[in-house]
């Protein structure tokens, strides 16, 4: 007879307890091995190319799927993965690009972005204007390179929508 | 062959076949001899294992339930059957899964055969087994009418469940060619899992195997689609099986039970408690109800089984045959780089796709991604609604395994509003929605759009 409280009851409930947690144990272990470690993904921090080698205005850089803006000697950097699911937006050139106030500078606004998948739209600056996208598309931080020259975009580290990278 | 086996088998047991207390029982036969032949079929052959000594007369009628269930099981045996062959010749590696399949599609012999049975049994499948649900909801199947041990509501559940894995088994395989359908659909699908608050991002991150749809994500969603999901589905189906017969067969029996004539039994001269007794109806009997007899009931041998047989020959003989006429579309390769325009989800999803198109939601300075809400939320929603509809279903057992029973008129509607408002979402997705999934009238010609950005 098990009574509650006895040494019986106590190593029935130690046994099934060892079980139970050894079984979760053996469970966690598992799902955590499908956890990656290390990451073989592209560095996300990418050299893109001489500055003088960009067009004034707009290029789109598939692999890092990014869009480069440039103003005359100032750079900017805008993705191109829709805030929404993810898919990458295209951009279309304004009839008449446009100048406005972005963050307390001012900024050309040549092209808008569309979204392919769920039809999110989003302003020259990066704006969500209509579709479910949830908020702006994200700016990327851009500098130069010590030894090259060459542009560099952190694809890890956002930035608000003033920055603007001079190159001299 | 037969024949020299109790030989062996007397051999190695050291007793002649005659010897008292020796039974042999040989497989099965189709034409017993005694009653113990008889009853060794009953028990050996495992259709009769699976199916009961006498079935109700409704649960056979075409009309009743259409045999969906029994369809959905014939093109789930299809696709473990052409699966197998697959399973051979495609390669789990990104730079060798599109041309596998496109050598399955265009070199390997029958290969583009195959191929084809296995995506239009996956693409019946998804029909079937939820028109299978809507005759189980509009039937009222769900509920217990006779009561005693049966769990029918819980055998609903576990449809549900078997409804989802299906859903699951379909997105994992449209995955596996690592065209362009399949990388976006990934893309689209796990940032939908990512949208969750808080642990989003690492379900994402387990799912594809880092943070960049890659190698890791290809082989996971192939252990899902080939292992995982299929045993999962196939635990479910056994066990779905298994209710039905606890459960009494299909919910027309309990009908039947329910309004069957009560009739005085004669007592029976020779008592048996053996199955065929139970079958003969020489077995005592507990209940006054005539459900033995034959005015409700048939012997499962043969106007069960040759119905099932039909079922069963008719679906894999309808995919054979459409497979031989209907090619499978291969997209272009998997080009991270650039998103299809339109980028269409298969016709079954796109009730959902159009739906995290329209729920994103501003409140004031908030916003909800419409990933979360109609990816996660809602689906959600509707799913815990259909697992938990059974015992919000208020109704007299006498609506049960009836179609479109008076009692229940008003979850019917309910029901079928829900189902037209899916069929609408998905007919607009599909026929209605072109380049940056922008609203045209199936008449009306899509614009040139550059294919260079």
């Amino acid at each position: 007879m098990k009574e509650k409280g006895d040494r019986r009851d106590f190593l029935w409930k130690l046994g099934i307890g060892s079980g139970v947690a050894a079984l979760g144990a053996q469970t966690i272990a598992s799902m955590r091995s499908l956890v990656p470690n290390v990451s073989y993904d592209a560095p996300t921090t990418v050299k893109v190319g001489m500055p003088n080698d960009f067009p004034d205005g707009l290029k789109f850089l598939p692999d890092e799927r990014l869009f480069v803006f440039r103003q005359g000697n100032t750079f900017h950097a805008v993705s191109a993965v829709c805030t929404h699911l993810g898919c990458t937006v295209r951009a279309e050139a304004l009839p008449q690009p446009e100048t406005k106030v972005v963050a307390g500078q001012s900024l050309r606004l040549t092209h808008r972005f569309l979204c392919p998948c769920h039809g999110s739209k989003y302003a020259g600056d990066g704006t969500n204007v209509s579709g479910p996208a949830p908020k702006p598309l994200t700016w990327y931080h851009l500098s130069v390179a010590l030894d090259d020259g060459q542009l560099v975009v952190d694809l890890a580290r956002p930035v608000e929508r003033d920055f603007r990278l001079t190159v001299a | 062959m037969s024949t020299d086996v109790p030989e062996t088998k007397a051999a190695s047991s050291g007793a002649s076949p005659e010897a008292p207390g020796f039974h042999f029982r040989r497989l099965w036969s189709w034409r017993p001899v005694s009653d113990r032949q008889a009853g060794d079929a009953v028990v050996s052959n495992f259709l009769l294992h699976w199916f009961p000594a006498k079935a109700n007369r409704v649960s056979l009628s075409w009309s009743y339930s259409f045999w969906l269930g029994t369809v959905s099981a014939a093109l789930l045996l299809l696709l473990v059957v052409s699966g197998l062959p697959l399973l051979f010749l495609y390669i789990p590696s990104v730079e060798r899964a599109y041309a596998s399949v496109k050598d399955i599609e265009y070199v390997v012999t029958f290969g583009s055969w195959i191929r084809a049975v296995h995506r239009i049994s996956a693409h019946l499948m998804v029909v079937a087994v939820a028109l299978h649900l809507v005759r189980v909801f509009l039937t009222g199947a769900y509920k217990n009418a006779l009561g005693g041990g049966q769990k029918r509501p819980w055998n609903w559940v576990l449809g549900v469940a078997m409804l989802v894995s299906t859903l699951f088994l379909s997105f994992t395989g449209y995955l596996l060619p690592w065209d362009q359908l399949a990388f976006w659909a990934v893309t689209v699908g796990t940032n939908i899992a990512s949208s969750v608050p808080a642990i989003g991002p690492a379900i994402r991150e387990l799912l594809i195997g880092g943070r960049a749809i890659e190698q890791p994500t290809l082989i996971r969603f192939y252990v899902l689609h080939v292992l995982f999901l299929p045993g999962l589905l196939g635990v479910l189906f056994a066990y779905h099986m298994w209710r039905v017969r606890k459960d009494g067969g299909l919910a027309s029996a309990d009908r039947s039970a329910l309004t069957a004539r009560r009739v005085e039994q004669p007592p029976s001269k020779t008592k048996t408690y053996t199955l065929l007794g139970v079958a003969r109806g020489t077995a005592p009997r507990i209940r006054a109800a005539t459900l033995e007899s034959g005015e409700e009931t048939v012997n499962s041998v043969s106007d069960l089984t040759r119905r099932a047989a039909i079922v069963v020959l008719g679906t894999i003989a309808l995919v054979g045959i459409l497979a031989v006429f209907v090619r499978s579309p291969l997209e272009e390769p998997a080009n991270p780089l650039i998103t299809p325009n339109p980028a269409k989800a298969p016709w079954y999803f796109l009730w959902l796709q159009e739906i995290v198109t329209d729920t994103t939601i501003h409140l004031g300075g908030i916003t909800i991604n419409g990933a979360f809400i109609g990816g996660v939320v809602l689906p959600g929603l509707l799913i815990t609604l259909l697992i938990a509809w059974p015992w919000l279903d208020r109704s007299p057992a006498g609506a049960t395994g009836l179609w479109f029973a008076r009692t229940r008129l008003r979850q019917n509607l309910v029901f079928l509003a829900i189902v037209v408002v899916i069929l609408a979402l998905t007919v607009v997705g599909t026929f209605l929605r072109g380049p940056y999934w922008h609203f045209y009238w199936p008449w009306q010609p899509w614009p040139e759009l550059p294919s260079k950005i």
